[in-house]
């Protein structure tokens, strides 16, 4: 599988990761080498058995969760109980 | 050990191991270290990571309370790969972790801290990691015992996820009976983790020295026919030891184990992708400040914070699970690896245990694989297949290269077979005892 620049700029837009060309270009050959790898998956036959059990579920019930102020202590920016972040919209 | 000769032992070696990355002094009880990745609340977590830089968790990982109800202490906080993702902890923010054999070498990754902690005796254990082989391949470079536990048979609530389907805490000490006696006190049921097993937490040191008398050990045959030099030789008299015991030692066939690495970097790459995705700038860790849009924040505060190999995968992750590629790499990786368990299920028909080395090679110079990431990746082919499948696996010494470097064994056992796997470890161990030798370093300080 060959990853052009384009493609690898359009997957960084998705991962919401920032790289400038010259990043973007080594990505790319590297990506390629990878999947280059990977792409042995189609030479053998998978199975279809899907019987590992699924996650098992807690009941859904309101429990003590983390104190605001523990919550605070971490966060780059920080007003009236709330996380303050740049301009959603214009 | 107690917690001051602890103490003593990291201050005079972790300036040139840079095994810890967080030390705390007044930790009481008998003294182990956990990864940084494993969250506490008297301590940083970093990951390995600058995303996280002035990060202190609001709650302790479960570990950490079980742990410290049996007695132990937290004397620190051991060093890895950028959010534990590489083979030897070269992708850590805060520098390399050297081996403590030969300093010029990797410690193994990606809880290389946690190996060589242990290694130059620095703790007598020390938690880490797995995802692909992170506990086993350290431990191997570093000539110590590496566990990695059945999928489930530790509770992962306050180990920061990598790959969810993967992931599962693990243990480094210097023998099999200390493996043993801190798988008992962390395994269990957790409410907080749904994730973690009901199955009945066994008598760990209960066989210990039980001896492997008609015991069936199966040989990998397609891991190990391209074996080579001292891994092949080191490997041979490990076989040689076990059949002199009364155990059978026969071929086995795992015929889609080849395919473990491309499987795994399809499988934990778009879980990782989705997992760090977490990492924002807007609730913990770095912001940007350069951003002045909502939308560059995201982008340029993970820009800024995750370092190269921590951003390949999130990349390749989120290339496996795009539009128009879901189905022939997510999907297709999904389905071999169904098809590596229904293998593994039926070697498991005929044998107890499974062997390969645990590495193809013995720890690699420092920058040896940094440019090539697919050569790095290939340094976990022989663990990565228990991961896939979930059964538990342990890394255990069997030897040196001619170089001097430590060998390893590893032995997997079906899904919650922890109690076998130590009885036939610590036969293992017992009948070779090289775990007595004491790294170079070690050495060295202790002549001083």
């Amino acid at each position: 599988m060959k990853i052009t620049r384009d493609e690898a700029r359009r997957i960084a837009e998705l991962a919401h990761l920032e790289f400038d060309d010259a990043a973007l270009e080594r990505l790319a050959a590297e990506m390629t080498k990878i999947l280059t790898y990977i792409d042995q998956l189609r030479e053998v036959e998978g199975s279809t058995d899907k019987s590992v059990g699924a996650t098992p579920l807690r009941e859904d019930v309101a429990r003590p969760g983390i104190a605001r102020e523990a919550v605070e202590r971490n966060a780059p920016s920080w007003r009236d109980g709330h996380f303050v972040v740049p301009k959603v919209i214009e | 050990m107690n917690v001051a000769e602890s103490l003593d032992a990291i201050h005079r070696l972790n300036p040139k191991l840079n095994a810890f990355l967080n030390v705390k002094a007044d930790a009481v009880g008998i003294p182990i270290a956990v990864k940084d990745n494993i969250v506490t609340t008297d301590m940083p977590t970093t990951c390995g990571s600058r995303i996280l830089r002035g990060f202190v968790s609001p709650y302790d990982a479960t570990v950490i309370t079980r742990l410290r109800r049996a007695g132990r202490a937290i004397v620190g906080k051991t060093n890895l790969d950028e959010f534990a993702m590489g083979s030897s902890t070269e992708h850590s923010a805060f520098g390399p972790t050297r081996n403590p054999w030969d300093t010029s070498r990797v410690a193994g990754g990606s809880s290389g801290g946690s190996a060589a902690a242990v290694a130059a005796r620095m703790v007598p254990a020390a938690l880490g990691s797995e995802t692909g082989g992170s506990v086993r391949q350290p431990a191997a470079f570093c000539g110590v015992v590496g566990l990695k536990p059945t999928y489930g048979r530790v509770s992962r609530s306050g180990l920061v996820a990598f790959a969810s389907s993967l992931d599962q805490i693990g243990i480094v000490t210097k023998t099999v009976r200390e493996c043993a006696e801190v798988l008992g006190i962390i395994a269990g049921h957790d409410p907080l983790d749904s994730t973690s097993s009901n199955e009945k937490v066994d008598e760990y040191t209960a066989d210990v020295d039980a001896g492997v008398k008609g015991l069936r050990f199966g040989v990998v045959r397609e891991a190990v026919e391209r074996l080579e030099g001292d891994v092949r030789a080191n490997f041979d008299d490990a076989l040689r030891v076990l059949r002199a015991s009364g155990a059978t030692v026969e071929d086995a066939s795992v015929p889609t184990i080849g395919y473990a690495i491309a499987i795994y970097y399809i499988v934990a790459n778009a879980e990782a992708s989705a997992n760090l995705a977490r990492f924002d700038g807007v609730r913990y860790g770095h912001r940007s400040a350069r951003a002045k849009t909502v939308h560059e924040m995201y982008f340029a505060s993970r820009g800024e914070g995750f370092g190269a190999e921590v951003k390949r995968r999130i990349m390749l992750g989120t290339f496996a699970l795009s539009s128009g590629y879901y189905d022939a790499y997510y999907g297709r990786a999904q389905a071999v690896r169904a098809r590596l368990r229904e293998d593994f299920a039926a070697a498991f028909q005929r044998f107890d245990f499974l062997l390969t080395p645990t590495t193809p090679e013995v720890a690699f110079k420092i920058g040896a694989k940094t440019e090539d990431p697919l050569s790095m990746y290939l340094s976990d082919i022989f663990t990565a297949p228990a991961n896939l499948v979930g059964i538990p696996a342990i890394a255990i010494p069997s030897g040196f290269s001619r170089e001097g470097l430590p060998l390893s064994l590893q032995i997997m056992a079906p899904h919650f077979g922890e109690r076998a796997l130590f009885r036939a470890a610590g036969f293992f161990e017992g009948e070779t005892g090289y775990w007595r030798q004491m790294p170079t370093e070690c050495r060295m300080q202790n002549a001083e």
